[in-house]
């Protein structure tokens, strides 16, 4: 039924699957219409989760993922078309906190986390065996000494927008995100920062899947790279990739 | 009886000193590690709660739905199909929104010292609505399947509505009541959207089998993991239905030919 609309000049639009942070960036790229015409379907969910997909033949043309280790996967398995990965992003960790709360917590002194935390409270991450937002808080937390005093006290979700909405609700009371999801949400305040020295540097690569190869792929690509994309992308909370 | 559970999960926690966990150590390289096995026993016991919290009112419901007609019927039925139509990330973030911290009822029920948002109880919670429907369907199925001239019967010999209930409509329609506890139990078991979206995965608290297996799926690496809780998976699923086809066994035996 549909085969029809190719012949008319319809063109199939391109399908982005995304790493869930970069949701409101992309969003508003694509409503508008800076991502070429017609838009690009956007796909958010973990990279860890996009990136299996990926691997079992999922239909997507280009895939930003969130760290470089799941692209490095797919393309070990050789998922992705040569020669077409860059670095497209970056990104900063931080400690947030509901915007109603008043929490100070000093992350060089482990016992105002604990007191931030309380008796019943939980810090809402990412899984940290598999989702970047989560590993990169694993590997800070872990290496500013703070580990211990969390585990057992974790409430690890699906992607890092599901991780941050626990702390917008009010039902966790601290929780790890990027700034760029800071940024995004009103209900939310940044307690603190995470240097970038504590967790492996965070670069959002960007590369065309196998066999999706195309010039409106290239096209696509390029959008995403230009000048104007990365000041909206700036606004966004997000930063020009490490290196 | 919380007590209870905690305490067989904290005894696998424990090392090899105790005598329980000396034969956990033969066992654990052989099939499952002490993260899958907790997450097993978190699963069996959620789900077990999930579907004996969820039988009376779903057999409340089920007899409503089955033996009377009132106003509103319609939506009721409605109703009951929500957490079957809806996906179950919906669910969940609706059971956050009641029953989180900060929710109307989850208020409440903290001032109470009940926990339930980010507790196995959340989780039981989740995989209960989830599993309700299934209950309420498959309860009505054994109670219409009732000849209505038995209860009549039964009451013009003088029997109340309750009398009726105990006596006539629930032993008959046991097979049916064994099959749905059977149905509802396997979709508690199996509960994942709305258990991880309300009370996210903590490990021996709300990561339950499903959590565990997803979280493996998605590690690299983690296939073996996931296969081995698939498998286990099947295996309760299997001892289910076969505890279900034992149960109904009995009352065969025990039916009088007309």
């Amino acid at each position: 039924m549909a085969l029809w609309l190719p012949l008319a000049g319809w063109t199939a639009p391109l399908t982005i699957f995304a790493a869930a942070s970069l949701k409101p960036a992309l969003d508003d790229l694509a409503a508008h219409g800076a991502l070429g015409k017609p838009a690009p379907r956007l796909v958010y969910a973990a990279s860890s989760s996009l990136a299996r997909q990926i691997e079992q033949g999922a239909p997507a043309d280009v895939f930003i993922s969130a760290d470089e280790d799941w692209m490095d996967d797919l393309a070990k398995h050789g998922e992705m078309a040569a020669g077409t990965r860059s670095d497209l992003l970056g990104n900063t960790l931080v400690l947030v906190a509901p915007k109603t709360s008043n929490v100070q917590v000093d992350l060089s002194q482990p016992q105002t986390l604990r007191r931030a935390l309380g008796m019943v409270g939980r810090l809402s991450i990412a899984l940290p065996q598999s989702v970047p937002a989560g590993r990169y808080a694993s590997q800070s937390l872990h290496a500013l000494g703070l580990w211990d005093s969390v585990t057992g006290k974790l409430a690890m979700s699906r992607d890092v927008r599901a991780a941050l909405e626990l702390v917008a609700r009010g039902e966790c009371p601290l929780g790890i995100v990027y700034r760029s999801d800071a940024i995004s949400e009103p209900r939310v305040r940044v307690v603190a920062t995470f240097p970038a020295a504590s967790h492996q540097p965070i670069v959002y690569p960007v590369a065309i899947v196998r066999g999706h190869d195309s010039a409106a792929s290239r096209a696509l690509l390029r959008a995403l790279k230009s000048s104007k994309a990365q000041v909206v992308f700036r606004r966004h909370g997000f930063d020009t990739p490490p290196r | 009886m919380d007590g209870i559970f905690v305490a067989g999960r904290r005894a696998l926690k424990q090392n090899d000193d105790n005598r329980f966990g000396s034969c956990f150590r033969i066992y654990r390289p052989m099939i499952l590690s002490q993260d899958e096995t907790i997450a097993l026993l978190l699963s069996l016991q959620v789900a077990a709660v999930a579907t004996v919290c969820a039988l009376p009112p779903a057999t409340a419901c089920a007899w409503l739905l089955a033996r009377r007609r009132f106003l509103g019927k319609p939506l009721l039925e409605t109703a009951l199909l929500l957490p079957l139509i809806l996906p179950p990330v919906v669910t969940g973030y609706v059971l956050l929104e009641v029953f989180g911290h900060r929710g109307a009822i989850g208020r409440v029920l903290d001032a109470l010292h009940i926990s339930i948002a980010f507790r196995w109880t959340g989780a039981a919670l989740a995989a209960g609505v989830m599993a309700f429907p299934l209950l309420v369907v498959a309860l009505r199925t054994a109670f219409e399947s009732v000849d209505r001239k038995l209860e009549q019967a039964a009451a013009t010999l003088g029997a109340n509505a309750w009398r009726i209930f105990f006596g006539i409509a629930l032993p008959l329609s046991l097979r049916g009541l064994v099959a749905g506890v059977a149905l509802a139990f396997a979709r508690a078991f199996g509960e994942f959207g709305a258990t991880i979206t309300f009370v996210s995965s903590i490990p021996g608290e709300t990561r339950t089998l499903p959590i565990a297996l997803y979280e493996l799926l998605e590690t690299p690496g983690g296939e073996s993991g996931a296969l081995r809780l698939t498998w286990i998976a099947v295996i309760v699923a299997l001892i289910s239905t076969l505890a279900a086809a034992l149960l109904l066994r009995g009352p065969r035996a025990r039916e009088v030919e007309p």
